[in-house]
């Protein structure tokens, strides 16, 4: 993990060993509280519980973070509220928001790259979006319309589980990849991926075929353009298409021009 | 929803698991091999490992064959689950 992490815990309490691989700087006390909150940027707090945190309204009042608290317990809206003037994102459960095992958060946080996992989740129903957790504590909102196939099971939100230690969203019977879901989502996710490939395609061409497959487009399914003509951008007889034709293709597909090759 | 590739044990009772879920990254067709937070995607249609990391040296070779041998069945799968981008079209 290449981010500070910081336990906050109850001095009586048995040092848990559940974030020991994190190394964590322990807060224990009100001084520890302070010169953490004061001294250590942009790092990764994890806290079973609020209370303790209730000191920072003396000791640091009026004072920011730009770190990231994960609570392990559940909190109402109105505890996470406060919590959120002091640190720039918190995330804890609650019944609505759920959130993987201590064990597999753990394993999750003290990886190179926690933000390729989903830590947890809600589904909001009046918006008909997934609001999904990484492990840097960053979101990603996905329509839920995006897991909709063509066969299979159907999503079922209201049934909603993190699985596979962070690498499944379980949605009734129906599961989605969590690095489908990044890949769609998330440029950086995709430059990242394609250099561990082994052998892809890295042409326009295989770019715009698994660009077209994931937004669910048919060839013949471009307006202006043949679908002879998109077969062949993407068996490569065609390898520079005019950029007119690129354009057009971006807007079926609906993104920028330039994005097109990043798949 | 997810379909889970037998596999033969004792690789199941360390963690082991090979699935093709109802979304993948639809292309290149592949089965994931999962264990803890790693993952390995095999391709359906070349048979190799499609990504260097994780490493694919740390899958065991027993599994490797099982899903070589099973090759067939996944395609098949595959194809159900995903008709829009057959294993081979």
């Amino acid at each position: 993990m290449n981010t500070q992490a910081i336990l906050v815990q109850d001095a009586n309490e048995k040092p848990s060993s559940d974030f020991a691989k994190l190394k964590p700087r322990l807060v224990q006390t009100a001084e520890d509280l302070l010169s953490a909150f004061k001294e250590v940027k942009r790092a990764l707090w994890i806290a079973r519980d609020p209370e303790f945190l209730r000191q920072l309204v003396t000791l640091a009042p009026g004072e920011r973070t730009s770190s990231r608290l994960l609570l392990l317990e559940e909190v109402s809206g109105y505890r996470a509220a406060f919590l959120r003037a002091y640190f720039a994102t918190v995330v804890a459960p609650d019944p609505q928001i759920r959130l993987v095992s201590s064990e597999v958060l753990a394993e999750i946080l003290a990886d190179d790259a926690p933000q390729d996992y989903f830590i947890g989740g809600v589904y909001v129903p009046e918006d008909d979006v997934l609001v999904l957790y990484r492990g840097d504590l960053e979101t990603v909102v996905v329509p839920l319309s995006w897991f909709d196939r063509p066969v299979g099971p159907k999503p079922a939100p209201e049934d909603f589980e993190i699985i596979d230690y962070g690498q499944s969203v379980r949605l009734g019977e129906f599961e989605a990849a969590t690095d489908a879901i990044l890949y769609g989502f998330d440029a950086d996710f995709r430059r990242r991926a394609r250099q561990r490939e082994v052998q892809e395609d890295h042409s326009f061409g295989g770019s715009l075929r698994r660009l077209r497959l994931e937004k669910g487009v048919n060839q013949n399914d471009f307006p202006e353009i043949s679908a002879r003509t998109i077969r062949r951008i993407e068996n490569g007889t065609v390898t520079r298409p005019h950029r007119d034709t690129v354009e057009k293709i971006a807007r079926r597909l609906d993104v920028k021009p330039d994005e097109i090759e990043s798949w | 929803m997810a379909y889970t590739f037998e596999l033969p044990p004792p690789l199941p009772a360390h963690g082991w698991k090979a699935k093709i879920r109802d979304r993948e990254r639809l292309e290149p067709p592949h089965v994931t091999i999962i264990r803890k937070k790693n993952a390995w995607r095999f391709s359906l249609r070349s048979k190799q490992f499609l990504d260097t990391q994780p490493d694919p040296s740390e899958v065991p070779a027993e599994l490797v064959e099982a899903i070589t041998l099973g090759i067939d069945e996944l395609r098949r799968v595959w194809d159900e689950m995903y008709p829009e981008n057959p294993v081979f079209s």
